[in-house]
């Protein structure tokens, strides 16, 4: 078992004229799958990153690595992420749907991880 | 509104021989351009158990039903209780996942259409969520009288 630890800080100087920075982290236990920190080209085709019935309950990190084009994520249909040039996401997974990959245009390459608890 | 998210991903013992260290910083812009975002909503809320909420607006909601705004959503589950007690979090009637005591997430959300809600379903009872939602153009709805 290893333990994983992610941190979000968000932070605006001026959102408000109540400064927002803040921190937020977690301690997370992980037993079973990993795929470390890795790369793959998407295309406009459908890439099934994920699919539900190799894994159970997990993190996931994605971050869009091109400079222009976006990226799109459904779990099943409903288009429900898109990453833009150079954004991340960070979010628990339930592994209940295939977690599906396109591009937007081109082939720009996706950067990835997943963590089974 | 030059807002930035930062996340770090660190293990010690995720894989032996090798440290995981992961960092990635981002601006939150509006779509398609480099101009910051202009809105922002924030709070604490709690959540009963038996019912679904819908967190953050409908796409009509936002720029007069146009879709694909850019939009980010950061939630936390703030409750302390055992693990009975967690949050399902989906994107229209899609389960995706599971929120549990001290766990959050942060995405750019895509309001693909009206059906691309933000749920939340508390399960275990009471649970106390923390959120921040950033978009362009968010428009309250019209009253009813």
């Amino acid at each position: 078992m290893a333990t994983l630890i992610p941190t979000l800080t968000l932070s605006s100087s001026d959102a408000t004229t109540d400064l927002l920075n803040f921190s937020v982290t977690d301690s997370l236990n992980i037993t079973k799958a990993v795929i470390s920190p890795s790369k793959v080209a998407l295309s406009t085709g459908d890439l099934t990153l994920f699919a539900a019935a190799s894994y159970t309950k997990s993190y996931v990190y994605l971050k869009n690595t091109d400079e222009t084009i976006v990226m799109n994520f459904d779990f099943g249909s409903t288009l429900s992420i898109a990453l833009a040039a150079g954004e991340f996401a960070f979010f628990p997974w339930e592994s209940s749907q295939n977690l599906v990959a396109t591009a937007a245009s081109g082939t720009p390459f996706l950067e990835y991880a997943i963590f089974e608890a | 509104m030059a807002t930035t998210a930062t996340i770090n991903i660190t293990s010690s013992d995720l894989m032996p021989g090798s440290s995981l260290n992961v960092s990635a910083n981002t601006t939150l812009t509006k779509a398609g351009v480099t101009a910051d975002l202009d809105q922002k909503e924030s709070g604490v809320i709690k959540l009963v158990t038996g019912t679904e909420y819908r967190l953050g607006p409908l796409a009509t909601e936002m720029s007069g039903d146009a879709h694909d705004i850019s939009s980010y959503l950061y939630i936390c589950n703030n409750t302390t209780e055992d693990a009975t007690y967690y949050v399902d979090w989906g994107i229209n009637e899609t389960m995706i996942g599971r929120l549990y005591a001290g766990d959050w997430m942060f995405i750019p959300w895509n309001a693909s259409d009206d059906a691309a809600e933000i749920e939340l379903e508390p399960q275990g009872g009471t649970n106390i969520i923390e959120y921040c939602f950033f978009n362009s153009d968010f428009i309250l709805p019209t009253a009813a009288s």
